[in-house]
């Protein structure tokens, strides 16, 4: 039995509904080598229904200093910083490749200010290759802009409408789990203009060293992520997926169908695998392959009927 | 550059269980590997997301084997010490540049500090098949942590492999750096490498740049991607931000800002 994957996320037709996660899979190339040279390779980068990049700024950023990572129970927590360097470096290295690569790119964009954001899509609309943005407002490791917009319904609405009207195409915006209500910022986002929205971002944590008595990371917060964090990015899902009516990308802590198929059933339209991708590197490409195992061993021939179909009882 | 699983041969305890040797059957990886790159490990308990990284020590391409020496340090090497033979992990390698000796290189000095001293192993061994003269300092807090003595001394001669240890048990009572001071003042050398504690890496590769020789050095990052992705690995070089993982681990010692 052939099972339908294709999904529509805001306007962004993925062939299968598995994309990776932000800033865990750079722009795809160290994973599209090892994935063409091993040797139980089941198929290329073009595997997956998109890919996301990294965070894009306007200007280089260069991430923060000291300790970058740590690992906790079934989890990690990350202070990159977002480092990179900036959107014309990426237009002209990253996105140079990537469009040779026959795979939809979601760019996720990052920002200090509403008009740094703008800029960036600005600039990556005069560029073919990108099929989607990915508004990062939502990332615990820099001091002005992430987060903070994240956690304000009407600065989300903000930068979401300034972003929207740079642009025509499929609007994404990421958010994050360390609110109140997220509920209320998914629909300040939908009425500011996104076509969808992607959930989780990391939660904020901390690592101290005890025989130290110092904080691991120079900035104290740190972002956690991987399947300590997927029941909070669940129950997001599930929560949005009742308050808005735009199509839901639902992140943490994903390694599995079975992990897939609970976002799909919680409310998600496709899925991004994450941290996932350093446990296991070909844990994305056989995501997908996976999925369509799973449907046909349930007797389920579009995905689509999982979106939302959690039953009573 | 492969992922591949990876039969355990043999897991021992070596220098009174502090540290350990791991043999792994993994053919594609022993075939590829050179001197001063790693292996990224998966370990088996699913708690454990994060891959541990570690040097290869030694590589038989005929029996498509690659040794491991590792010191347990917190709860993933002492699950790896928890190994058995024929027990199977997912292993990502080769990884990242290794040693670049130049080709006009004569007479080369490389200095291990503690399990530091395992990546310079198969670099020794390349040297020597080129003809380098090659002379390595082998340091250890005490006589018993020091498990590559007898390795070098097979490969090399014992007057080529000069040992420290803090508490004087064994060789020179001292730091390695005391003895590298000395013999960089005595010889020339044109090739330096070193891998160990930072602030030893970083002391030698000052005495080196006096001396005018070309110094590398091997950096140790917490690493989540191990394949270049993920930025958690940056050192920071005169040239900016570099991964440790697939720019390094290896740098010439001119390039880091300490
Ligand atoms: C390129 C490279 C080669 C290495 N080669 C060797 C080797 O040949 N033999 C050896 O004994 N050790 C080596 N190390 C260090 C080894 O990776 C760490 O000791 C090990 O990861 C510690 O894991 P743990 O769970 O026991 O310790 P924990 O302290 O519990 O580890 C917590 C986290 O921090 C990371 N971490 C802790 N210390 C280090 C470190 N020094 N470097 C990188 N990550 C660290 C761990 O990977 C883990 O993600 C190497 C490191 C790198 C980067
Ligand atoms: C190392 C690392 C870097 C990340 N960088 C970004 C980023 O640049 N932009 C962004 O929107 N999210 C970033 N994230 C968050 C992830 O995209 C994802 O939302 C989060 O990790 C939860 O998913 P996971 O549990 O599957 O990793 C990063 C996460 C990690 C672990
Ligand atoms: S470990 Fe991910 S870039 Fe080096």
């Amino acid at each position: 039995m052939s099972v339908e994957l294709s999904v529509n996320l805001g306007g962004l037709v993925m062939k299968n509904p598995v994309t990776v996660a932000s800033g865990t899979f750079g722009s795809g190339r160290e994973y599209a080598e090892l994935w063409s040279a091993s040797p139980s390779c089941p198929g290329p980068l073009n595997a997956l229904g998109a890919i996301t990049t990294k965070g894009v700024s306007f200007e280089p950023w260069a991430g923060n200093p000291g300790i970058r990572i740590t690992e906790t129970a079934s989890g990690m927590l990350n202070s990159i910083g977002l480092q990179n360097g900036g959107v014309e470096y990426f237009c002209s290295n990253d996105l140079v490749w990537l469009a040779s690569q026959n795979v939809p790119v979601i760019v996720n964009v990052s920002g200090h200010s509403g008009e740094e954001y703008t800029k960036v899509i600005q600039r990556l609309e005069r560029e073919e290759a990108v099929a989607a943005y990915e508004v990062n407002i939502s990332c615990p490791n820099v001091a002005s802009g992430g987060m903070s917009f994240g956690t304000d319904a009407a600065a989300a609405a903000e930068v979401t409408k300034l972003c929207r009207q740079a642009t025509k195409r499929p609007l994404l915006v990421k958010l994050t789990p360390n609110v109140t209500d997220i509920t209320e910022i998914a629909r300040a986002v939908e009425a500011a203009g996104a076509d969808a929205i992607s959930l989780i971002n990391t939660v904020a944590g901390m690592a101290i060293d005890a025989q130290k008595r110092t904080k691991v990371f120079d900035r104290g917060v740190a972002g956690l992520s991987g399947p300590a964090v997927k029941p909070v990015a669940l129950y997001a899902v599930y929560r949005v997926y009742q308050a808005v009516d735009i199509p839901l990308l639902g992140i943490g802590g994903i390694r599995s169908a079975c992990d897939a198929v609970e976002f799909f059933l919680a409310g998600a339209t496709a899925v991004a695998v994450g941290t996932a991708n350093f446990s296991d590197p070909l844990r994305a490409l056989r995501l997908a392959e996976e999925l369509s195992a799973w449907c046909a061993s349930e007797g389920i021939q579009d995905i689509k009927e999982l979106r939302g179909a959690l039953k009573d009882g | 550059m492969h992922e591949c699983t990876a039969t355990v041969v043999s897991s021992e305890a070596r220098c009174s269980g502090l540290l350990y040797e791991l043999v792994l059957s993994a053919p594609p990886l022993a075939a590829q590997v050179k001197p001063g790159q790693f292996v990224h490990l998966a370990l088996l308990q699913a708690e454990h997301i994060l891959r541990r990284p570690l040097s290869v020590y030694q590589a038989n391409k005929d029996a498509g084997t690659l040794t491991l020496l590792f010191q347990v340090m917190g709860e993933g090497t002492r699950h790896l010490t928890e190994l058995t033979s024929a027990q199977q992990l997912q292993v990502l390698g080769p990884i990242g540049q290794g040693w670049n000796p130049p080709e006009t290189a004569k007479r080369a000095l490389l200095i291990g500090g503690g399990v530091g001293a395992a990546p310079l192993y198969l670099l020794a061994g390349e040297l020597n098949d080129r003809g380098v003269l090659t002379e390595v300092i082998l340091g250890a807090a005490t006589a018993d942590l020091l498990a590559c003595e007898a390795s070098f001394v097979t490969l090399l001669t014992a007057g080529q492999v000069h040992i420290t240890t803090d508490d004087g048990s064994r060789g020179y009572k001292g730091f390695t750096t005391e003895v590298a001071a000395q013999l960089l003042a005595e010889n020339r050398y044109d090739y330096v490498a070193t891998c160990g504690p930072e602030p030893m890496q970083r002391i030698v590769a000052a005495m080196t740049a006096e001396s005018g020789a070309l110094c590398e050095v091997s950096l140790e990052r917490r690493m989540a991607c191990g394949i270049g992705a993920c930025l958690s690995c940056v050192v920071d070089t005169v040239n900016g931000k570099k991964r440790a993982c697939v720019d390094g681990p290896v740098f010439d010692a001119r390039e880091v800002c300490w």
